[in-house]
Formats: structure tokens, C-alpha cells, sequence
């Protein structure tokens, strides 16, 4: 199981992001066969529906697409959907919470700026 | 489609309502969660559903059929529980062929392969195992069945977490490779949480709540914060369970009717908001409101 039990998030959101991983780190290429709901459920240890959940999910946000009776695939663009997908959703909330713990640790925005400087620097 | 379906269904006891005029449905194909208290009534439905009892008021089908004494149902379903009673004078081998004579769909492979890895031997006698192994070898007779209807009471009694873990996931696999319809339940609902689709939460003869997994995890949520503030938030609620955090904050559980708005507005005023696991969730739902560990030790 690569995932932690405090992870509040619904699995089906876990699987999913874990098939975007996928496709980010370039493991997944556009057109290539994603795997069946049950080898992911055997892979992780859940439900199959659950991850076929996950998956369902992928489909609508248009970074997998079906072909009817063959399961689904990694969209042309998906990387791209992912990539935009993560900038506006899940990098805009953490610099939210960022901000917020910043400001009641009374921080202030410079020193802020320079913590994530110094951060990016050490990556 | 469903395959179980109970209407009204109410089992009394000479003194006690087992059951309260319950009805549900389970849908083919599915593994369901049956949580709740000792004593809540679980056995008694997984029983019910098994057709060794007969309703006092309502009705239980399988298939269509109704449960009790049918000979349709007892082919295609079958019962595991904590204490199940095998015939004394049959080794574990002899109690296999018996299971392949009167299951049509028996996998003889399956014991086969793992009887050695969880240190069984045909020609052990069930009684005279530990209760670990009881159980690890009721549980391989039961999926072996590949029964249409799975029910599972508690199956995995004795057994040390490494073990219910390998257990866990032949059930899946078997589950996966031939696809059943299963309702279990335990004690250790943490650890088959991610296994299961839909949870059945029974309290006192009831059915409180018959939800998907993902709608269990969202049902009930966790603030922390400062008390003046949580107040405010949570006007409309019933708390559920309350208790002092770090700082002079506090922990409080409600019921999740919170917008994706007004959950935003409370993490920005300062509160966090946790998910509640659906273990912890089935217990508060079921606390006795009038009587919690607390209020009867403040009694002394």
C-alpha cells in the first residue's frame, strides 16, 4: 500500500492522483493502455470499484478516454490537463494555506519569500 | 440487481428485538461492510440471510427465494462465523470433500495452495486447533464454496494481523478472479475499510445508515478550533463528541453539511478541519447519547 492512513482524501481521489503521478513522471504516455480497475484494486488492496472510481474520474476530467470494451487510456493531452489541472487546484491551495499559517505565525511576506527561495534552492 | 433483499424484516427473541422492521437491499457483486456494537443484531441478520432463522414479522430474500430453510439458498450461500461446529470425527481433508460434494462451484485448488502456507494439514482435526487457525481454515472453506452468497461473521477471530492481512487480500483476489457477493463483519473494520464498497451501520436491531465506503469516510468531520468560534459553526448541530485539544482549542464531531464554501470560510477563520475514520464515525453514531463512559464515571 503506498498509502498513508492518514490520508484524508476518498481513495478514489488517491488513485487517481497516483495514475496522474503516473503520467507527470512521463511512466504513463499518451495512448498507452492504463491499467483495469482490478489491477489496481489488487495492486493497492481496495475495492474494484473504488478504483474503477478513480478512474471514471480521470475520464471526465478528459486525462483518460475510453475505447469501448479495450478500458481506458492516457489522453493526448493529458499531461498537459494534469500539469494546468495541479497549477490551479492543488499548488493555489497550498500556497493558501501557506499564507495563512505565514500570517499566524506573523511572518512576514519577505521572510516568506525568502523561506521558498531557500527551499527551491535546496531542490 | 439486488440479491439480498429485506423488507420490514423484525426477528424477536423471547425478551429481546434482535432485529427492528429493517429493510435493505444488497446489490449482486458487492463486498458490504456490517458494522455495529456487539449485540446490535449483525449475527443475526448475516443468520437471517443465511436462512437458519426464520423472520418473526418481514421478509428476507435471496435470489428472489425466501431464506429461511430453503434448500436453493443453502447451494448457493455460505456461512462462516467464530464458532462454527464441524463434525468431530472428520479431518480437515475429509471436511473439504464434503465441501466439494455439496458446493457446485467448490475450488479445490485453492486449499490446496494455501493450506501450507498458513501451516495447516489435511489430516488435523479442527477441534483440536488453535483459534487462529480455526479460523484461517473456516475462512478458506468459505471462499473454496465460490458461494453466489458470501456472509462472514467475524471470520477472522484468533488470527494475528499478519495473518488476517495475507486473509484480506486471498479474499480480494479470490473476490476479483470470481466475483461474489460478500457481506462481512469485524471487529477490525479499520483494516478492511479499503476492501469494502458499501457499510451497513446497524444500532440496536436498526439499520442507521447503508452508504457507499467514500460517503462513510465524508459523513461526519472533525473541527478544531477555539470554542467560542466552533459554537458559532456548529449552531445547527448535534455534536457528537467533543474534547479538549492542544492550545485551550477544542476537538468537536459533527455531521459533514458543510458547503465547499463555508469550509473554506472555516479553515480561513482559523479552523482545521479533519476527516473522522469510518471506525470512530460508527462509534459515535452509535454512542448512547445519555449514557457515555464519561457521564457514568462522573456518577461515582
Amino acid at each position: 500500500m503506498i498509502f498513508s492512513s492518514d490520508d484524508s482524501r476518498p481513495i478514489y481521489l488517491q488513485i487517481a492522483q497516483w495514475i496522474e503521478a503516473e503520467i507527470l513522471k512521463e511512466q504513463l504516455r499518451p495512448h498507452d493502455h492504463v491499467y483495469s480497475q482490478y489491477k489496481l484494486a489488487e495492486r493497492f488492496t481496495i475495492n474494484p470499484a473504488t478504483a474503477a472510481k478513480g478512474l471514471t474520474k480521470l475520464a471526465e476530467d478528459g486525462i483518460l478516454y475510453d475505447r469501448r470494451g479495450m478500458g481506458k487510456f492516457v489522453a493526448e493531452e493529458a499531461r498537459e490537463k494534469v500539469i494546468e489541472k495541479r497549477r490551479s487546484h492543488t499548488l493555489k491551495k497550498m500556497i493558501s494555506d501557506l499564507v495563512q499559517e505565514a500570517d499566524r505565525l506573523d511572518v512576514p511576506e519577505e521572510e516568506m519569500m525568502q523561506m521558498v527561495r531557500e527551499e527551491r534552492k535546496k531542490q | 440487481m439486488s440479491v439480498i433483499q429485506a423488507e420490514q424484516l423484525t426477528k424477536t427473541y423471547r425478551r429481546k428485538t434482535a432485529l427492528d422492521d429493517v429493510s435493505f437491499s444488497i446489490p449482486e457483486h458487492t463486498i458490504t461492510g456490517l458494522i455495529g456494537r456487539n449485540g446490535a443484531g449483525k449475527t443475526t441478520l448475516l443468520k437471517t440471510a443465511a436462512g437458519f432463522i426464520r423472520p418473526s414479522a418481514g421478509s428476507l430474500h435471496v435470489d428472489g427465494e425466501p431464506s429461511f430453510d430453503n434448500l436453493q439458498v443453502s447451494a448457493n450461500s455460505i456461512f462462516i462465523d467464530e464458532s462454527m461446529n464441524w463434525p468431530a470425527a472428520l479431518s480437515l481433508g475429509e471436511l473439504l470433500q464434503e465441501g466439494k460434494r455439496f458446493y457446485e462451484n467448490w475450488d479445490e485448488t485453492l486449499p490446496e495452495t494455501l493450506f501450507d502456507y498458513f501451516g495447516l494439514n489435511k489430516k488435523d482435526i479442527h477441534k483440536k486447533l488453535s483459534k487462529g487457525k480455526k479460523s484461517t481454515f473456516n475462512m478458506i472453506f468459505g471462499l473454496a464454496a465460490r458461494c453466489p452468497v458470501t456472509l462472514l461473521d467475524e471470520p477472522m477471530t484468533g488470527m494475528d494481523a499478519a495473518v488476517r492481512s495475507d486473509m484480506f487480500r486471498v479474499m480480494l483476489k479470490e473476490y476479483i478472479a470470481h466475483p461474489r457477493t460478500i457481506i462481512l463483519s469485524s471487529h477490525h473494520v479499520e483494516e478492511v475499510e479499503e476492501l469494502l464498497e458499501d457499510v451497513i451501520l446497524i444500532d440496536e436491531g436498526r439499520i442507521q445508515l447503508h452508504v457507499s465506503m467514500d460517503d462513510m469516510r465524508e459523513k461526519l468531520i472533525g473541527l478544531t478550533g477555539e470554542q467560542t468560534l466552533l459554537t458559532q459553526w456548529t449552531k445547527r448541530h448535534q455534536v457528537l463528541h467533543s474534547a479538549s485539544a492542544a492550545a485551550g482549542e477544542e476537538y468537536v464531531i459533527v455531521e459533514n453539511d458543510f458547503s465547499e464554501a463555508e469550509r473554506r470560510e472555516m479553515s480561513q477563520n482559523g479552523i482545521t478541519l479533519s476527516t473522522v475514520p469510518p471506525v470512530q464515525a460508527a462509534v459515535y453514531l452509535t454512542a448512547k447519547k445519555e449514557r457515555s463512559i464519561d457521564d457514568v464515571l462522573e456518577r461515582r
